[in-house]
């Protein structure tokens, strides 16, 4: 089952779940409206093809994303609960103009509370701007008693970039990620 | 808790979810097939600005359908009207349509629950396609909700057709 926004408000003042900062207005009838926080990762391909991320503040005025590239972003607020599991999506405000949030990883994993990683794809050049609501994530009950994640990315406020290689255990690579 | 396609035959009977048009065959395991509307929206602008009105088209489309190159990006809608005011509703393409590489949304497949209105569907194409106005394209499934229900009473209310993004309108908390 999914709790309601009345539900979520509810859950959150008895400590069920983490929404911080929190603003009553960002509620939806299902979910709930998190904002884009400052930092942005910009991938650079250097010679060797390796992919490296430089990290940027988000300028007021924006900044635009060029099309069909990942960008690593973050949600403003820290997200989280010991009891539900999430899903964090994009707003179809933003989807009807072509922002993918989450590349096909929306599930949060019950234990996490944290600043969330984005993926960012755009199918246009797109404007974003900081502390925009960007997306929406909403929280799910489990059945059966939840094993807590509290490892790996949950450490990790702002964006993160992918530990894949380090699981894989492949350190030759390891300087391809951006440490 | 997710509705069988029994339960949301049963469900849709007692008016508890609206679907409509409503046709037995278009019932699935765990959710109803959608159908593609003839009417799109592209977007015309070179930089897509969220804070600002953007640009489109909007065209008619007939029989012979409307072809997608790579990386083309269009609004479209469902032929139904969709909504319930006692499951949450979420949207999927067809599986048979993800395997020509074809997004349905993008990345807000969760409808409001109390939001009743065409579907708008953002197709996003990864190859080359053909699409035409009434084949099934998406599906709809609906989800239990716990707790205390508001019901939507957004900016996409009551949508026929495609809806362009009324993302402008609220960049007023923008600096909040």
């Amino acid at each position: 089952m999914i709790l309601t926004g009345n539900e979520i408000q509810r859950m959150r003042e008895n400590g069920s779940l983490v929404i911080e900062p929190f603003d009553v207005r960002q509620i939806n009838p299902n979910s709930y409206n998190y904002r884009l926080g400052p930092m942005l990762g910009v991938p650079k391909q250097d010679q060797n093809g390796k992919v490296n991320f430089d990290f940027i503040d988000i300028p007021e005025e924006g900044y635009v994303l060029q099309p069909q590239i990942a960008y690593l972003g973050h949600t403003l607020e820290t997200l989280g609960s010991d009891r539900y599991a999430m899903s964090l999506i994009g707003r179809s405000s933003l989807g009807r103009l072509g922002l993918f949030l989450q590349v096909s990883a929306n599930l949060g994993h019950t234990g996490s509370c944290h600043q969330w990683t984005l993926e960012l794809v755009s199918v246009k050049p797109f404007r974003i701007y900081p502390r925009m609501r960007i997306g929406q994530i909403s929280f799910w009950l489990n059945d059966g008693e939840p094993l807590l994640y509290k490892d790996g990315y949950s450490l990790h406020n702002g964006p993160t970039v992918s530990k894949m290689l380090d699981s894989l255990g492949l350190d030759s690579m390891k300087d391809s990620v951006d440490e | 808790m997710i509705l069988s396609g029994k339960k949301i035959y049963d469900e849709h009977a007692k008016g508890r979810l609206n679907i409509s048009p409503f046709n037995i065959d278009h019932l699935t395991t765990n959710s109803y097939d959608l159908t593609l509307g003839s009417k799109f929206i592209r977007y015309l602008d070179e930089i897509i600005d969220p804070t600002k009105i953007n640009r489109y088209e909007e065209f008619e489309v007939g029989a012979e359908g409307i072809y997608l190159n790579k990386g083309d990006f269009l609004l479209a809608h469902s032929v139904e009207v969709v909504g319930s005011n006692h499951f949450v509703p979420i949207i999927h393409a067809r599986s048979s349509i993800a395997r020509l590489g074809l997004f349905v949304h993008v990345t807000a497949d969760l409808i409001d629950i109390g939001s009743h209105g065409n579907v708008t569907f953002q197709l996003f194409s990864c190859l080359p396609v053909r699409i035409y106005p009434g084949m099934r394209i998406g599906q709809v499934s609906f989800w239990k909700p716990k707790g205390e229900i508001d019901l939507y009473s957004g900016k996409y209310q009551g949508s026929i057709g495609p809806r362009v993004s009324e993302c402008h309108r609220d960049f007023t908390i923008r600096g909040s």
